[in-house]
């Protein structure tokens, strides 16, 4: 206490929390906190695509929003692949990590292989799906082709009704490891005790799944299911580099669109209202669900 | 109901073997307890006739029945666990209710037992608890009910009351041996408790390292150990033991040390200057006045310290330069540092191989 510099005010000294808060609170200010203000303050305004200039009107973006039927299509699409991409990844993250959890010889090099996917940037698994997916030479679309599954006259990322999968098996290669991960960590933690007293109870190994480590890990899979879930709902990468949107709109989500319109239309007032739209919806359903699952972190 | 036998087991963990070719025969309806200190591989033997460890060699038959490779859920058992194992996110109730709720048992009848299980170990008011939100005596009595409600073949228990404090484990040891005189269900107990082990056995089955030391009554190996150790695991205080040698006087043989000359049996096979270590119950080192003594044994030694316990007294004393233990029911006064005399019953003297342990 004596050592204390005195001309110092107390609230810069060690034992005052603000000098630890400083700076992660000023990097939160900077790139998170001004952005989003930045962008509500713009979408007050509505922008004259011919003069280019802007004028204040609060509710002329989000009218438009509302009426905009390409809102909706963006709405619809990005909920279809967060769900679909979110139950495929929850159910092969949890069976692998099943499969994977074990103390057998060999097991830990497959443990660490299997985050491989993570490492590689989302544009270049994108870019790696393209590839596979071509129709003169991709592997993914050649197997099909041969296996009768699939017809060269609809490739896959150019017909409407199968973009979307398209998209969706390159989200679901590059994050299933990331669930996996969280989902062994949990299987692992579990006490093993709990099992051989069901086992002597009567219960076969599927009985004990269902009723043991489902509830044991219920609170494991809400965390897995909001981080995905939150990071599904902004998917724009895999988009943006294998489809563009395409065919059509058939794969525009919400930052598809947003994007779409800030950087080709240059209407950046209606793109911040997208963006923002977006990021409301994400923030409630995401403390509905915080606050529905008891999801502790 | 099911008779338990046990051939040639042998169990390995890695090079280390933990289990050495145990045989046992555990008859139906038999009340078992596996004695022995902590480590001798009780536990490893339990979960191996329950299915939940592998066997390295040998076998385990429930009545004729060979079930090495019978899963432990088809093995219709029940076992309470060391540490419990309860279903932590389940209820009380839950947890009891939960083999009965596999086999699809009706919802009245599962209601009744769980309500009657829970009356025997004064649970009721801890049903819709969470085995957390219990004290450790209070989860083993659930780890308790949920064995209890099952009817199974055979009951394990491995050290169900280490966890209770003393009041509670007697309770529930009369209140467990009371279950099985009215169910007559095959039992297996472990326990590194003698005490337990001698008051609710049929057969006291006691191990060390890994091999069976001796099976039998409570009170035989009580009254006729095997060897040493046992002869030293049951019982307590524990029995004397002095090493001797044997001396002939007037014809009769002595067990002696230093000035001490203690009473052989009358038959016991020793000869002359046999080293041995002879071993007397407290219960059995009479104390007396000098001249009481047969022929010329003398055995007397120093009082150090009196414990009154209320139906006896406990004598401990240095004799010859060994510590021993002598219970009177008389209420005499002895003071340390006081010399006092013994005459050990000859009817009751233990003498083993000082090499070897074995009795002789
Ligand atoms: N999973 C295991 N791996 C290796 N050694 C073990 C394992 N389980 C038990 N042991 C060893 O087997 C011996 C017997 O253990 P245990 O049956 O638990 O003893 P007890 O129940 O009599 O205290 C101990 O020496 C213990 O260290
Ligand atoms: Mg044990």
């Amino acid at each position: 206490m004596s050592e204390r510099r005195v001309w110092l005010p107390r609230w810069l000294t060690s034992e005052h929390p603000l000098p630890w808060l400083f700076p992660v609170t000023s990097l939160l200010i900077v790139f998170g906190l001004y952005p989003v203000l930045f962008s509500l303050w713009l979408s007050f305004f509505k922008r004259n695509p011919a003069t280019r200039k802007e004028k204040f009107l609060p509710s002329w973006n989000w009218e438009k929003m509302i009426s905009d039927e390409r809102v909706w299509d963006a709405v619809q699409v990005t909920l279809t692949y967060a769900f679909i991409a979110l139950f495929i990844q929850l159910v092969l993250g949890l069976l692998i990590a099943l499969l994977l959890d074990t103390d057998r010889k060999g097991f830990g090099v497959l443990r660490a292989l299997m985050t491989l996917p993570l490492v590689v940037p989302p544009a270049v698994t994108g870019m790696m799906f393209l590839l596979m997916y071509d129709s003169s030479f991709g592997v993914i679309s050649n197997s099909l082709y041969s296996l009768g599954l699939l017809s060269p006259n609809t490739p896959i990322l150019g017909t409407a009704s199968t973009a979307l999968w398209g998209v969706i098996v390159a989200d679901v290669w590059q994050w299933t490891p990331f669930m996996v991960l969280i989902m062994l960590a949990g299987l692992r933690a579990l006490p093993k005790e709990p099992y051989e007293a069901a086992s002597i109870d009567g219960a076969s190994a599927i009985q004990s799944f269902f009723y043991l480590t489902l509830p044991m890990m219920s609170k494991i899979i809400a965390l897995a299911v909001l981080i995905r879930g939150i990071d599904l709902f902004r998917i724009f990468d895999y988009v943006k580099v294998m489809t563009d949107s395409g065919p059509g709109t058939a794969t525009e989500t919400l930052t598809a669109y947003a994007g779409t319109i800030y950087f080709k239309s240059a209407n950046f007032p209606y793109a911040s209202t997208i963006a923002l739209a977006t990021l409301i919806v994400v923030l409630v359903t995401s403390s509905l669900f915080i606050k529905i699952f008891k999801v502790k972190f | 109901m099911a008779s338990v036998n046990i051939s040639q087991l042998n169990k390995k963990y890695g090079a280390v073997r933990v289990l050495h070719d145990l045989d046992l025969q555990v008859a139906d309806g038999r009340f078992v307890v596996l004695l022995g200190p902590s480590g001798c591989g009780k536990s490893t033997l339990l979960r191996m006739i329950a299915g939940l460890e592998s066997i390295t060699s040998g076998d385990v038959l429930f009545d004729d029945t060979r079930v090495n490779d019978v899963h432990a859920k088809d093995r219709n058992i029940a076992m309470v666990f060391q540490n419990y194992a309860l279903y932590a996110h389940m209820s009380v109730r839950k947890n009891m209710a939960f083999s009965m709720r596999l086999k699809r048992v009706d919802k009245k009848t599962i209601d009744e037992k769980v309500t009657w299980a829970a009356s025997i170990l004064g649970l009721e008011p801890y049903l819709d608890r969470l085995p957390r939100e219990l004290s450790g005596g209070q989860r083993q009595r659930v780890a308790m009910g949920r064995a209890i409600v099952r009817d199974p073949d055979v009951f394990l228990f491995d050290e169900p009351l280490s966890n209770l404090d003393a009041k509670l484990r007697v309770q529930m040891r009369t209140e467990i041996k009371e279950l099985h005189q009215r169910l007559k269900t095959t039992t297996i107990y472990v326990t590194h408790d003698q005490i337990e082990a001698m008051t609710m056995a049929d057969d006291v089955v006691i191990m060390r390292d890994g091999y069976i030391e001796q099976a039998g009554s409570p009170m035989e190996v009580y009254d006729k150990p095997n060897n040493l150790f046992v002869a030293q695991f049951i019982g307590s205080p524990g029995m004397n033991i002095i090493e001797c040698q044997v001396a002939v006087k007037n014809g009769v043989y002595y067990a002696t040390r230093d000035e001490l000359f203690l009473p052989l049996p009358a038959q016991a096979p020793v000869e002359d200057g046999q080293a041995l270590l002879y071993g007397v119950r407290p219960e059995h080192m009479v104390p007396g006045v000098q001249s009481a003594g047969s022929g010329d044994s003398r055995a007397s030694g120093v009082v150090r310290v009196v414990e009154p316990t209320g139906p006896e007294v406990h004598v401990y004393a240095k004799m010859a330069g060994q510590d021993v233990c002598a219970i009177s029911r008389e209420r005499l006064a002895w003071e340390p540092g006081e010399t006092i005399y013994f005459q050990p019953d000859t009817n009751h003297v233990h003498l083993f191989n000082k090499e070897t342990g074995a009795a002789l």
